[in-house]
């Protein structure tokens, strides 16, 4: 055959490959102003970076051959803001994106890139699930879906960032919730298997919002870092996630230089917190003036919200902020905010970002709904987390700190250092019920059966809260005034350098399992 | 016209109702103030709309999970 002939099949193949599922699956997508598969990669990866794995896969079961163009995900290499990343990319006009032999292969192949080359993965998730008939039978769960034994095996080698941006069962949500980062379109669904099958197994109708849309995953499960409307916003999200990241997790991020106007915030955050100890405020302003300008990005902002966790940056340098927020709860952690806080410090472990707590709260949520959701579980694995932790980590403590809570908060020895502000206070417990629990009986309070002692006994119990006892016992190193927490953390960052490792840390929380 | 109903997210008491109904408020703004564990806990816009009922008075006990406010959005 010439080459003539040869050229013009290559062309034809290809043109054929490129062209997904035909031209009315994606006449529909566009006009419900939604991307196609390939439109996703053009607007994810740096223009002309784009390296296809596997154009020319296709499915092997008997008479899928040519419905089936790069079996339905499309995988490859690519460059996403200069860094090199592998991608997976669902063809939903493709079989619905379902997995089956091929594509498969397509995965793993990336995967093993990702891994063992030192780069990012990218999932952009739609898909139907395993491939029907293909997985059917002995022979389709003997062959197919059991064969591969690293597939799910998450050790945090390289970031993987993904985005729900269709209708995502199976593989698509398995992916998204082993990912370190997961973005999803609003009208997306994520759920283990659609409305459909649902429907039809409990004989009832099924709302798919309510079975996987993004307020359940936001403000419910947890399962989400955040919402957005369109595909360009979550692609968006997705590129700003990885700025933050390092490509692998034997380097550090990337620094970026702190734009002019950095320090301006952190001269007036004093002013951004009310002088009343009885009132609340959100300290999601008080983190964002004191990172670099424009650098926050807070994830799971609607999931336990008592807590506050955001990537920063402070002079250049990426960090990770876990902030109690008053204005929820007051501050006080219940199992979402510790669930939420777990996640995010195996993040931070995995990939070298030290980590700065700011404390303000009463105390761990009490009460019989907080032991229902397993409240002593999660406080112990939060603590037992944080011990295993070994980046740098460096404690401020705004106001309040009371009891286990100030421990997990990273008090005392389980940060590298604390600074202290002026309006710091630190007990066991509130005074008033710690004289009932030492004087008082079952039922009633001493305060209203015996006031003369009640008074005594408070004042005995109303010991000297104030930082500056723990400043004497040196469990908080600096007492600062709040205009100097960002000096303080710069200076503080550059003091704990991990210089021994070049900065890495020993990364004991890699293979954490986060999806809780 | 949908109803979004707004809950308390703390059990306290209500203490201040910083709005009234027909107002229009934002996500985000303070529609009233609960007392719990000592401290004023507001009681926030879950989205933009207007205000259509109230479901508790002023000094009155509200559960965790209790809805306080009806929304127009």
């Amino acid at each position: 055959m010439a080459f003539d002939d040869l050229n013009a099949e290559y062309k034809a193949r290809r043109a054929k490959a490129l062209a997904m599922g035909g031209d009315a699956k994606l006449d529909r997508r566009r006009n419900a102003g939604v991307l196609n598969a390939r439109e996703r990669i053009d607007y994810l990866l740096d223009a002309g970076t784009f390296i296809e794995s596997g154009l020319f896969a296709r499915s092997l079961y008997p008479g899928d051959a040519e419905k089936t163009p790069a079996d339905g995900k499309i995988t490859g290499y690519g460059r996403v803001d200069g860094r090199e990343a592998a991608i997976v990319v669902n063809d939903f006009t493709v079989k619905g994106a379902s997995s089956a032999g091929t594509n498969m292969k397509k995965i793993s192949q990336m995967q093993r890139t990702s891994k063992e080359r030192g780069i990012p993965m990218v999932y952009l998730g739609e898909s139907s699930g395993a491939r029907i008939p293909d997985n059917m039978g002995a022979i389709g769960m003997g062959t197919l879906l059991a064969s591969n034994a690293s597939q799910y095996a998450r050790l945090r080698e390289s970031p993987w960032a993904s985005a729900i941006l269709g209708m995502s069962y199976g593989s698509a949500t398995w992916y998204g919730c082993m990912a370190d980062f997961n973005v999803m379109r609003k009208g997306a669904v994520m759920a283990v298997s659609s409305e459909r099958l649902v429907s039809m197994a409990i004989g009832e109708k099924v709302d798919p919002e309510e079975l996987g849309g993004w307020r359940l995953h936001s403000d419910v499960t947890g399962l989400i870092d955040i919402a957005v409307d369109t595909d360009e916003e979550a692609i968006d999200a997705v590129k700003t996630f990885l700025s933050y990241m390092p490509s692998h997790n034997a380097e550090l991020p990337p620094e970026k230089a702190a734009p002019k106007g950095s320090d301006d915030g952190a001269r007036d955050v004093a002013s951004l917190v009310p002088e009343s100890r009885t009132q609340v405020y959100d300290v999601r302003k008080v983190v964002r003036a004191v990172a670099d300008k424009d650098s926050y990005f807070e994830l799971k902002p609607r999931f336990g919200k008592t807590a506050v966790t955001a990537l920063a940056r402070i002079d250049g340098r990426v960090v990770g902020f876990v902030a109690n927020n008053p204005l929820s709860k007051a501050g006080a952690m219940d199992a979402m905010a510790c669930d939420k806080i777990i996640s995010f410090m195996v993040l931070c472990d995995s990939y070298n970002i030290p980590l700065i707590f700011f404390v303000d709260n009463p105390g761990f949520v009490i009460g019989l709904e907080a032991e229902r959701q397993k409240a002593p579980g999660k406080i112990i694995n939060f603590m037992n987390a944080l011990q295993l932790v070994t980046v740098p980590k460096l404690t401020v403590m705004l106001r309040k700190n009371y009891g286990q809570a100030y421990i997990n908060m990273a008090g005392g020895q389980n940060a590298a250092d604390v600074a202290a502000w002026l309006t710091a206070e630190v007990s066991f417990m509130d005074p008033t019920f710690a004289v009932n629990v030492v004087h008082g009986s079952e039922g009633s309070r001493l305060e209203e059966t015996d006031p003369e002692r009640f008074q005594r006994e408070f004042e005995a119990f109303q010991k000297d809260n104030s930082v500056w006892d723990l400043a004497a016992t040196y469990a908080v190193q600096q007492v600062i005034p709040p205009e100097e927490t960002r000096s303080w953390l710069i200076r503080m960052l550059e003091v704990h350098r991990n210089r021994r490792t070049g900065d890495l840390g020993q990364h004991r929380l890699h293979n954490w399992p986060t999806s809780y | 016209m949908a109803r979004e109903e707004v809950e308390s997210e703390v059990t306290g008491t209500v203490w201040k109702i910083e709005t009234k109904v027909g107002q229009k408020v934002a996500e985000g703004d303070v529609l009233m103030i609960i007392e719990s564990m000592k401290m004023e806990i507001p009681v926030l816009a879950t989205e933009d709309g207007t205000i259509a009922e109230f479901s508790v008075e002023e000094t009155e006990p509200v559960a965790e999970g209790q809805v306080v406010v009806v929304l127009e959005t």
